[in-house]
């Protein structure tokens, strides 16, 4: 579709709108469909992209407004889509999303699955009563589901070892020196060698097509800015609040109150505790201040660089995303790319901080529970056995 | 995904033997129905899942034998070697040269401590041969003395040695005329330390077995082989290889896994129970036809009126109607001795197998108010028959079929402990009256739980 968005003129105006709703469904919806069968109808698609793009901090509200049937909107759904790929490198997000991989790979990170919204949450109704044993039953399939789940891995990661130690030498390239499980299984079974040729070859088109928008892409924005002009000008902006469903807005007051007490009992606590410090400070001289000014300084580095440091996935230096594994001889240097003892020791280091997270979040919810009870007399608290 | 099982016992090694050689026979059992392929397939997962390879291409049990006296080991690795099919590792057996008086203490406190290091290591091989390890099988008896006692041990080190892995425990409830005057005693304090430890306990009652032996089988003289056997094939008929889902062609990687995560995810509710069905000799089986309609209905009635077996089956016994509140519900379930199970897992092998109508077990009424039958019941479904049973369904399931002989011998070994009797036998060895009184207090909880469904 990539091409032909740019060769389109600015007529035939009934066809391209649905074209388009597609278009932005495909690009913005979590996973590019494989499946034309698992599509969900126009009217839907057209109400993913509005809340997608409203998510995104799309700032024209004439979008919202447009109808869902396609029957109009070809260029505020353009300006929509020039919109996102100015923003950033969505061509390149999306090629690397569907990319064929030959190697076998693994996340070093959580940032892609944390991206993702994942799948919709069963709506249960938190109205009745709820059976504490059938949450004590799920609690324990999430647990048994862990269990199985580090159990599949290691089997996975047990088989890759085998794979690759099997054949080492084979490979044609000296760097990487063995096959990954897609490659070896492409010399066992011809048939599925000729599916990963065909799969080569469209991701081939797909990068070519991709080049040709490269080419044409100035030709592109020349045109759109054209369109942006115009545009008729916006009336006054509407706030653009999202919608909030009718039961939610009683308790979204609730918590805007409570963020409002403890934002007053912050700053309240602030305030006495700076007047207290200004007060032992003040009396002395002007060569604190200078110290007082290099300690601010020093802290708010350590600070910057703590958050750069975080957000980098606990101070690694590669980038994000997942890896090929590549069993090298112990002791040889290998090539660029990171050794499994670096991704080891950070993912370590999160999961410490994770842990250290959960623990506060546990001891919060304990004394919560002391509280509860505290508030009602004569209660005894029976554990299950084995806590 | 391999399955380690580790033998415990003059029980749990003549149970151990049976049961691979029922897997092993199974698997190499000629099938007219299904491909070579599909044969390749089950055969090969079976394979990887309990035994290891060995050079000479014989198999290998992924098994640790132990037992505190020589004779019965050396009958099983003796009994499996000379068979040609399959043998036991060569040093995968631990015992010492005598017994040690058949005390559940002894075994727990003085035999368990003094052996833990030797029995962990050969675990620890075992588990070293194993691409990716599923979890642990322990064959044991419940009433014993120091086979349980030493199986509770081994339980709770493997708890600590491997928690991520699962344990499933397959208990042998005694007679309830047992012989061992202390059985009861024994009973409640291997029941209380593995409620603790393991993940599952499934449970195989002897007097059940005997019956099928008895009625269904046609056999006079019932020795412990017999008994055995017909428990062996009801293990069999439940871990062999399945499809992963319903219109997969894969087997599934981690029956284990699986069964656990959807029968026993309840810290409380840990007790399984298998039916099987059909069950005969082989001279009636060749005689003998099959619809899954009939074998359905029969374990059916066989859950909710908790029958071991597909005959003397009470049909008067029904589910409440609907609409009923729970409480009431509760005590006319109770009067009528209906079986209320929290969650089942079927699994159907044989011709036609994507016919069978499982409407029966997802009414609501079998189940427990807490648990909606889309979540409480599960089905496996495998076009490959069992062993020579061209239809076979099997029932695992966690329901109140234990309650009343539970809550029985709880009771006795109350009785028995109010009056202090033979107490001393286990203090003597480290089992204080607080350890009793601790296990009374979990199985007085446990029986309550199950009785409040």
């Amino acid at each position: 579709m990539w091409p032909q968005v740019g060769r389109r003129g600015p007529s035939r105006e009934a066809q391209k709108a649905p074209a388009l709703w597609r278009l932005l469904f495909h690009v913005l919806s979590p996973r590019p469909a494989d499946d034309a069968a698992a599509l969900p109808a126009p009217e839907a698609q057209a109400r993913l992209v509005k809340s997608a793009l409203r998510s995104q901090g799309y700032p024209r509200p004439a979008l919202v407004q447009l109808p869902e049937d396609g029957s109009q909107g070809s260029r505020e759904l353009l300006l929509a889509l020039s919109w996102l790929l100015a923003r950033g490198p969505l061509l390149e997000r999306l090629l690397a999303q569907i990319r064929v991989r030959l190697g076998d790979e693994m996340p070093v990170c959580e940032c892609e699955v944390l991206a993702s919204p994942g799948p919709p949450a069963p709506r249960v109704e938190a109205d009745g009563c709820v059976d504490i044993r059938h949450l004590q039953w799920l609690m324990g399939k999430l647990r048994f589901g862990w269990r199985n789940l580090i159990t599949s891995q290691q089997e996975h990661c047990a088989l890759l070892g085998k794979v690759h130690s099997y054949t080492r030498g084979c490979h044609s390239d000296r760097s990487l020196g063995h096959l990954s499980v897609t490659e070896a299984e492409l010399l066992r079974d011809p048939e599925g060698g000729r599916q990963l040729l065909r799969r080569l070859e469209s991701e081939n088109a797909r990068l070519e097509a991709a080049l040709e928008w490269r080419r044409r892409e100035l030709v592109f924005w020349q045109w759109m800015d054209t369109v942006l002009d115009a545009c008729p000008p916006e009336a006054s902006q509407p706030t653009f609040l999202p919608r909030i469903p009718e039961r939610g807005a009683g308790e979204l007051e609730l918590v805007a109150r409570e963020l409002q007490a403890l934002q007053e009992e912050l700053q309240a606590v602030v305030e006495t505790r700076r007047a207290a410090w200004e007060a032992r400070v003040g009396g002395w001289g002007p060569g604190w201040k200078a110290t007082q000014r290099a300690s601010e300084e020093a802290v708010r580095q350590e600070l910057t660089a703590l958050q750069r440091a975080w957000e980098r996935g606990g101070g690694l230096a590669q980038p994000h995303g997942p890896h090929r594994l590549v069993r090298s001889e112990a002791g040889t240097l290998g090539g660029p790319g990171l050794r499994a003892t670096e991704v080891i020791k950070a993912l370590r280091s999160q999961e410490a901080c994770l842990e250290a997270a959960l623990r506060q979040l546990q001891g919060q919810c304990r004394q919560e529970l002391a509280r509860l009870v505290g508030a009602l007399p004569g209660f005894i608290w029976i554990l299950p056995p084995g806590c | 995904m391999s399955i380690v099982t580790v033998q415990l016992g003059q029980c749990g090694n003549q149970i151990g033997f049976e049961v691979f050689d029922a897997l092993f026979i199974d698997s190499h059992c000629p099938q007219r129905l299904s491909s070579k392929r599909e044969n390749e397939a089950y055969q090969a997962s079976c394979k990887e899942r309990f035994f290891s390879e060995e050079e000479n291409g014989v198999p290998i049990a992924r098994a640790v034998l132990v037992d505190m006296e020589p004779k019965v080991i050396n009958q099983t690795l003796s009994k499996a070697a000379q068979s040609g099919r399959w043998k036991y590792g060569q040093h995968s057996s631990f015992c010492q040269k005598q017994g040690s008086g058949n005390n559940w203490a002894y075994g727990y406190s003085v035999h368990g401590p003094r052996h833990e290091e030797s029995i962990r290591n050969l675990i620890q091989k075992e588990v070293e041969k194993c691409d990716s390890l599923s979890g642990f099988f322990i064959i044991m008896s419940m009433a014993g003395g120091t086979g349980s006692g030493l199986g509770a041990f081994v339980t709770q080190n493997l708890q600590d040695q491997y928690s991520n892995s699962l344990k499933m425990n397959q208990i042998i409830w005694p007679y309830g005329t047992g012989e061992v005057i202390v059985q009861n005693y024994n009973s409640i304090l291997t029941l209380s330390h593995l409620y603790r430890s393991s993940d599952a306990l499934l449970v195989h009652e002897n007097d059940a077995v005997h019956k099928i032996c008895a009625k269904l089988m046609n056999i006079k003289q019932i020795s412990f082989s017999d008994i055995n056997q017909v428990l062996a094939h009801q293990l069999g008929s439940v871990f062999q290889p399945t499809y992963s889902a319903e219109g997969s062609f894969h087997y599934r990687r981690n029956p284990l896994g699986d069964l656990m995560e959807n029968l026993v995810p309840h810290p409380e509710f840990k007790m399984l129970g298998v039916r099987n069905i059909p069950q005969m000799s082989e001279n009636s089986l060749a005689y003998s036809t099959f619809t899954w309609a009939g074998l359905l209905k029969h374990l059916r009635q066989m859950l909710i009126s908790n029958a071991k077996m597909e005959e003397g089956i009470d049909w008067q016994i029904r589910p409440p109607l609907p609409g009923l509140p729970s409480l009431s519900k509760m005590s006319l379930n109770k009067e009528l001795h209906f079986n209320t199970s929290i969650a089942n897992l079927l699994i159907l092998r044989g011709k036609d197998v994507h016919s069978a109508d499982l409407e029966g077990f997802k009414d609501p009424a079998l189940y427990t108010s807490w648990l909606e039958p889309v979540n409480a019941f599960n089905v496996w479904r495998t076009q490959r028959a069992f062993s020579k049973y061209e239809k076979s369904a099997a029932l695992v399931s966690n329901s109140q079929f234990l309650v009343k002989p539970l809550d029985m011998i709880v009771g006795k070994a109350w009785n028995m402990f109010a009056s202090k009797a033979y107490v001393h036998q286990y203090t003597k060895f480290g089992i204080e009256e607080e350890d009793f009184l601790d296990s009374f207090a979990l199985l007085e909880q446990v029986v309550a739980s199950y009785c409040t469904l």
